[in-house]
């Protein structure tokens, strides 16, 4: 599967990035909401995962922009910190298909991808 | 005196001579200011340059070392140690001897932490030995013999994000340092690794625990397995904020056992004691707590007497309705407001009582009367 993953933080992204990588997927990073949107309307990624803080677009935000343009094509995951459940919740409401609160384990992250993958197939 | 024309020409070519000489001195002051000025402009512009040439070469570096770091650490995220725990994530030459230099152990220890707090299972526990094995508890431990506080602070900080219980030693005698700071962090760390068990630092501490630090505390022992603590001695402290703690502590897990060494702080000499204690008895009471309270009531200042009557608006039963109405008559505007509604709250005919006693006095009664009567209405 195609991924994309938007993180600000640049040893979390390599480490998400390494891992999903190793479970063979195609991987784009982008380190801001803004590049994040840029790609995803480039490269058409299968799933995104998305932190939720980053700057110049939020998490929200590309969840509300990737559900309108493409409600059925792509999936969301969405990266939470601890003291944010009402931020989830409005991520659910704005059509995110998963979460992962931080602080959070890379192995959670390949098995929640794949269950996408096997719900594809 | 006869003036001779002389004199004029004199004069004249003296000052004719004399004005360009005064002029040439002038742009020569000017040429010197001028050339001072421009050695220093040249001077500045030469220190930037060099100060912005290195800035830029450090910050080249400062990248290649964070790209270090980065894969230092997904190696260590990666680590497959579960036919052998002790194995060590395999460093770089460049890695290894790069350890030595104070700035890049900097760096590497605040991607350490900024990274542990983002993950959790075997990934986090492969930073911490990797933490361990670059030995740079070590460096933390030195830094808290540091004579400054922030340095103390950050090391303390740093050993508890890394879960390191072993050091807790060392840290608890920091639980009582003169500097609010390190407490904070001290008290943190004990609590983070111990829960309720980490609290025993109340025993000993004689600076105060700040509104903030309490909050903190009590967030912090809200991830922790409640366990039974003796809340006596802290109760008795002679340290207020102590005492205030441990009554927080009992309203928020209601230990109903300690009722009645909360009632004995109603006597304490710290007025923000007993107004934590009454607070503390509104979720603790028994069917006496309400009289004690009452008993109190003309003993204490407004303040604290203004609590008693919103903690007898949430305990207190038809039989204080009495004590309640008699308040209404209080020379003081907000007493009578807390009055009418506690009494609205416990009696069934708490409105008209309030009713009665408006009609016969009046101002402000029968506004606050209408008053209450739009609370309930909504």
């Amino acid at each position: 599967m195609k991924i994309l993953i938007a993180e600000d933080d640049q040893v979390i992204l390599m480490l998400l990035e390494f891992r999903l990588k190793k479970d063979g997927h195609e991987v784009i990073v982008t380190h801001d909401g803004r590049e994040a949107l840029e790609k995803i309307d480039e490269f058409q990624p299968d799933i995104v995962i998305t932190d939720i803080m980053m700057p110049y677009v939020s998490g929200l935000e590309i969840i509300g922009a990737v559900k309108s343009k493409y409600p059925d094509k792509m999936r969301v995951i969405i990266l939470s910190g601890m003291g944010q459940e009402n931020v989830v919740l409005e991520a659910f409401q704005l059509g995110a298909d998963d979460f992962i609160t931080k602080p959070f384990s890379p192995n959670e992250v390949s098995v929640r991808v794949r269950r996408f993958d096997t719900g594809r197939k | 005196m006869e003036i001779h024309l002389s004199h004029f020409n004199t004069i004249y070519f003296s000052a004719k001579m004399s004005l360009p000489l005064t002029l040439l001195s002038g742009l020569s002051y000017m040429g010197i200011l001028i050339e001072s000025l421009s050695i220093l402009i040249i001077s500045l512009l030469f220190f930037m340059l060099i100060f912005l040439y290195n800035k830029s070469i450090n910050e080249k570096q400062h990248e290649k070392w964070r790209l270090i770091a980065g894969l230092l650490i997904r190696k260590a995220v990666f680590h497959d140690n579960e036919d052998n725990p002790d194995a060590t994530v395999p460093l770089t030459a460049r890695a290894e001897s790069l350890m030595h230099n104070r700035h890049f152990r900097q760096l590497v220890t605040e991607e350490l932490i900024t990274t542990k707090k983002s993950l959790a299972g075997m990934a986090s526990e492969n930073l911490k030995h990797l933490y361990q094995q670059l030995q740079l508890d070590k460096y933390a431990l030195t830094n808290l013999k540091s004579p400054q506080w922030y340095v103390k602070a950050k090391a303390i900080q740093e050993l508890t994000l890394m879960e390191l219980k072993d050091v807790l030693p060392k840290l608890y005698r920091y639980t009582n340092n003169k500097n609010e700071l390190v407490r904070m962090e001290a008290q943190s760390a004990t609590v983070q690794f111990y829960g309720f068990e980490g609290l025993r630092f109340l025993n000993v501490i004689t600076y105060p625990i700040s509104e903030w630090q309490q909050i903190k505390l009590l967030q912090q022992l809200s991830q922790a397995a409640p366990v039974d603590v003796s809340i006596d001695t802290w109760l008795r402290s002679k340290n207020s904020s102590v005492a205030v703690f441990a009554l927080k502590l009992a309203r928020s897990y209601h230990w109903f056992q300690w009722h009645d060494t909360i009632l004995a702080c109603l006597e304490h000499p710290e007025a923000n004691v007993r107004l934590q204690a009454i607070d503390c008895l509104c979720e603790i009471y028994t069917d006496k707590t309400a009289a004690i309270l009452k008993s109190r009531f003309w003993q204490e200042e407004l303040e604290i007497q203004l609590a008693i009557v919103k903690a007898l608006r949430s305990i207190g039963t038809e039989d204080d309705a009495p004590f309640l109405v008699s308040l209404l008559a209080y020379d003081n505007n907000e007493m009578k407001i807390y009055a009418a509604r506690a009494v609205t709250h416990i009696s069934k005919n708490g409105l008209e009582l309030i009713g009665i006693s408006a009609s016969a006095s009046g101002y402000p009664l029968n506004e606050i009367l209408a008053q209450i009567k739009g609370e309930l209405a909504v």
